[in-house]
């Protein structure tokens, strides 16, 4: 061992900066993990504090306000529809892409459609506004002159899960299209001409050849967002709706609660939130990982 | 792929009309809520106040952004130039870091490579979570109010390294070989060979790279309070949250009263002015992300 440092001398410490990264961002805080057993307080650090066992968690799932069940509810809804619409809308884009001929008009569409990608979601959430403002929104002006209602959309939750789906969609839609047209790419050209020699309409060259070959991709897509099926999205959401008390309850995920419970509730507690996050997300990546082997010959996720 | 010519009302001709009518449609929808946004800001306010947002300017006016230049005081000047300085010392150290780490794990000769891929690959399944994380960047980094802290969490993306790794891992080692058997040292092979016949590689991690911290507000969110030290994008995110505090009518009206509510245009000019830089390079930039998603793609 010590030959092999002395050898490749040179390439190890090129390997140092970013280890040193890792180490402090990922590793040290692992430490802080143990705050999730104790009932920290400033005095005693994270060591010399109270041991508690496993009461912060047992807070989280069954304290009275029931914000434990609802946030894990409200990351699953959002998560999982946006990955239903965040893999048809992409797919339909990148077969459309196939069927359409001209250079430009492939050109500025998409790069129209990649364009949200590139947006922060600050930015998002100021178009989101702009759309939904109550006094010079958009939609509210289309509603008062089509002679309905006007709704004060900031302050009505049950349109708000919607709302930041089609947000997540929007955004993504460019990017993962492209990640599609990427796999279409490599599919074989003969199948298709052979197919259309028999007498196959477009409709049924999709059907019957593209579906199924980009069915690997998709699988192992969605297998990569159902490892992190529970952690949600801060940005989006503190970009969107940031810290509306109004919205909260409906819009809260796991991560934009244990930020905003940090100060009011304490750090052992949301440490302990954080670790459920984690430990699901190592086991659902890991059994995702192994399905993903298995349809994709041997091939894992990483 | 056959081109033979589509037949009208054919079922071809459905599937080719479809197509175009929703590759149209989808990219009027990501295009229009932009339009919205510069033409509202180039909009006189009381105009957009009385009859609303809408995709052609009212009353088309510069005050705006006169104001927000020159009358506004430096606040926004400041932002901005937090922005370019944290994007470009970022993006330089971010580079340095991932693309010496990604030439080294991609030389088949080191015998640990695999561990060290392991020791980055683990902090992408495991992470303690954002208070540890919190913790430890405040109480024993000292990261609050620093401009440090806007940089340094995230400098090193395993991601990133993953993708520039494809790249380094095309080049033929028999090329570095020959030239370590002429007696180059890693350190001079990484300079002289590896980074010249990956430049496109380094430009789109970099411009990746360069594009989170343009766009990073998080870490503003978690570590500065200093008004001074606002990045654009958490500048631009005050303002909104502000408003959004106002209408939903969480503030009492008395205290709405007392705080003075940006303009509806000065929200709009503020977000072309976060954008801005990325609409201009947009066109020269596109196709190296693009690039750089299909070679993601690819290995997946």
């Amino acid at each position: 061992m010590r030959k092999e440092f002395k050898k490749n001398r040179e390439l190890y410490l090129m390997c140092v900066p970013a280890l040193l990264v890792l180490l402090a961002f990922a590793y040290i805080p692992m430490a802080g993990i143990w705050m999730a057993f104790t009932k920290y307080n400033i005095k005693d650090g994270i060591f010399g504090s109270e041991f508690v066992g496993l009461q912060n968690f047992k807070y989280f799932f069954t304290s009275s306000t029931g914000m434990g069940p609802k946030v894990i509810k409200n990351t699953l809804v959002i998560n999982f529809w946006g990955l239903i619409f965040g893999t048809i809308l992409p797919i339909t884009i990148a077969i459309c892409f196939n069927e359409v001929r001209g250079k430009i008009f492939k050109k500025v569409t998409q790069s129209a459609m990649f364009f949200p990608y590139f947006l922060s979601w600050v930015v998002v959430g100021a178009i989101v506004y702009a759309f939904f403002s109550t006094d010079t929104g958009m939609v509210n002006r289309m509603l008062a002159s089509g002679g309905h209602d006007i709704v004060r959309w900031y302050a009505e939750k049950k349109y708000w899960k919607p709302i930041i789906i089609t947000a997540d969609v929007w955004k993504w839609a460019g990017y993962n299209s492209i990640i599609y047209m990427a796999a279409m790419t490599n599919f074989d050209a003969s199948l298709y001409d052979a197919a259309s020699v028999d007498g196959a309409n477009r409709f049924q060259q999709i059907l019957h050849i593209t579906l199924p070959l980009i069915k690997p991709t998709v699988v192992v897509l969605s297998l990569m967002s159902i490892g992190r099926i529970f952690f949600g999205d801060f940005g989006m959401i503190y970009g969107i709706v940031g810290n509306n008390s109004l919205l909260y309850e409906e819009v809260a995920v796991i991560d934009t609660y244990v930020y905003s419970a940090m100060r009011s509730l304490g750090f052992s507690y949301t440490t302990a939130i954080g670790l459920f996050q984690s430990v699901m997300g190592l086991i659902l990546v890991t059994l995702s990982n192994k399905l993903a082997k298995k349809v994709n010959e041997g091939e894992g996720l990483f | 792929m056959n081109r033979r010519k589509t037949k009208p009302f054919s079922a071809d001709f459905w599937v080719k009309a479809f197509a175009y009518f929703l590759i149209a449609f989808l990219a009027i929808a990501c295009l229009y809520p932009l339009i919205m946004v510069l033409s509202v800001s180039f909009s006189d306010n009381t105009a957009v106040t009385k009859y609303g947002y809408s995709a052609i300017p009212q009353d088309f006016s510069t005050d705006t952004y006169l104001y927000l230049f020159v009358h506004s005081g430096t606040r926004i000047l400041r932002s901005y130039a937090v922005t370019i300085c944290i994007t470009i010392i970022g993006t330089i150290l971010s580079m340095i870091i991932t693309s010496m780490i990604s030439f080294a794990l991609s030389i088949r000769a080191l015998k640990y490579r695999n561990q060290i891929a392991y020791i980055c690959n683990f902090t992408i399944i495991f992470s303690a979570g954002l208070i540890p994380w919190y913790y430890v960047c405040t109480n024993w980094y000292h990261l609050t109010d620093s401009y440090a802290g806007l940089i340094l969490p995230t400098v090193f993306s395993v991601w990133s390294m993953f993708l520039m790794r494809t790249y380094f891992d095309a080049v033929p080692q028999s090329l570095y070989e020959s030239a370590k058997i002429d007696g180059a040292s890693y350190m001079k092979i990484y300079v002289s060979i590896a980074i010249p016949l990956c430049k496109t590689a380094m430009l789109t991690v970099g411009l990746m790279y360069a594009l989170g911290y343009w766009n990073d507000w998080w870490n503003a969110l978690m570590f500065i309070n200093d008004r001074d030290k606002f990045p654009l994008q958490y500048f631009l995110y005050n303002i909104l949250s502000n408003v959004n505090a106002i209408s939903s009518g969480r503030v009492p009206s008395g205290a709405a009263a007392n705080i003075k509510l940006p303009s509806e245009t000065v929200k709009m000019a503020v977000t072309m002015i976060t954008i801005g830089p990325i609409i201009f390079l947009y066109p020269f930039i596109q196709k190296y992300f693009v690039d750089g998603i299909m070679t993601g793609a690819v290995k997946e």
